[in-house]
């Protein structure tokens, strides 16, 4: 009369199947899922492009500036990626909804760009990527921030040297 | 004719090909149909061993140059109409194979592809809304 138990056990339980496609189902907080990209607060080190396994993201020279290109359809969510990110410009979020129709392949992308700007004090031509936290001697104001983002990488530097000497 | 069709369309048949996978994505295939957790089984779907059998055929692996003849005579025996999913990032692009000599992925230059689930493995309820859409694709075609 053992299995009697067992019954009334796993009438009280209920079934131990996931209720997924009709319900809700779990997913672990630190599921790696879908990329994404954040511009403002990406140095352009290109440490992502260089360790990524599945040769998924790609730089390229635009008009505009420097195009971030993620394919997820080549993505081994392996979070290399965000691992070497200096800034956190690359994340991975615990979104695993990726399957798609055939129509959609190519659109599979994460998608950004880094401006190309005129440098505020020299006039040279630079990308506004997000300044070193090196370049300050202590936590930055968003303010500051944008700030050193409007010079080229030289002006950046001579503006922190005469910041931290005076 | 039009009752069959209807009966079939609750019912379809899934047939895996292994197009020189890793092992990874097969092995996220039979959780998905052999654990009750995941139970594909509540969608209709079966696993069956022919190809003459199938309606939903899931490809794993990024078709390597050996495999190549096989696969492409196998999907031949497959009776039309058929839907076709590819599972993981090798047969959708190539993965991390791509470039390889040894590899002719992606696989859609041979084989019309209908849904993809990307992914290294993609996980058992993502694929389970990928056999979820080719279902869908599948309603469709009968």
């Amino acid at each position: 009369m053992g299995f009697l138990g067992v019954l009334i056990r796993n009438l009280v339980a209920g079934p131990s199947t996931d209720p997924f496609p009709f319900g809700e189902t779990f997913t672990p907080a630190t599921l790696r899922g879908r990329v994404e990209y954040h511009p403002a607060d990406c140095v352009a080190c290109r440490a992502c492009e260089q360790v990524c396994v599945g040769g998924a993201i790609r730089f390229d020279k635009t008009p505009e500036g420097l195009r971030f290109l993620l394919w997820h359809d080549s993505c081994t969510f392996c979070g290399l990626c965000a691992f070497y990110c200096p800034t956190e410009g690359i994340t991975l979020t615990d979104d695993w909804h990726l399957a798609h129709p055939q129509s959609r392949k190519f659109a599979m992308v994460e998608e950004g760009t880094i401006p190309t700007i005129r440098c505020a004090a020299c006039g040279a031509q630079a990308l506004a990527t997000a300044p070193a936290a090196a370049l300050f001697d202590h936590p930055p104001t968003p303010a500051e921030v944008e700030e050193m983002r409007s010079y080229c990488p030289r002006c950046r530097r001579k503006v922190a040297a005469e910041r931290k000497a005076s | 004719m039009n009752l069959i069709s209807r009966i079939s369309a609750r019912s379809p048949w899934l047939y895996r090909i292994n197009a020189g996978s890793c092992n990874g994505c097969d092995v996220e295939l039979a959780t998905t149909a052999c654990i009750p957790r995941y139970d594909v089984e509540r969608l209709g779907c079966k696993y069956c061993g022919s190809p003459r059998h199938a309606d939903i055929v899931l490809i794993t692996g990024p078709l390597t140059v050996r495999v190549k003849d096989k696969v492409l005579r196998l999907y031949g025996e497959i009776p039309d109409p058929k839907v076709t999913v590819a599972v993981g990032i090798c047969p959708i692009s190539g993965g991390v194979f791509r470039g390889s000599y040894a590899v002719c992925a992606p696989i859609d230059q041979y084989i019309p592809i209908d849904v993809n689930v990307p992914g290294c493995p993609p996980r058992p309820q993502a694929i389970l809304e990928g056999v979820a859409m080719a279902i869908e694709i599948w309603k469709e075609r009968l």
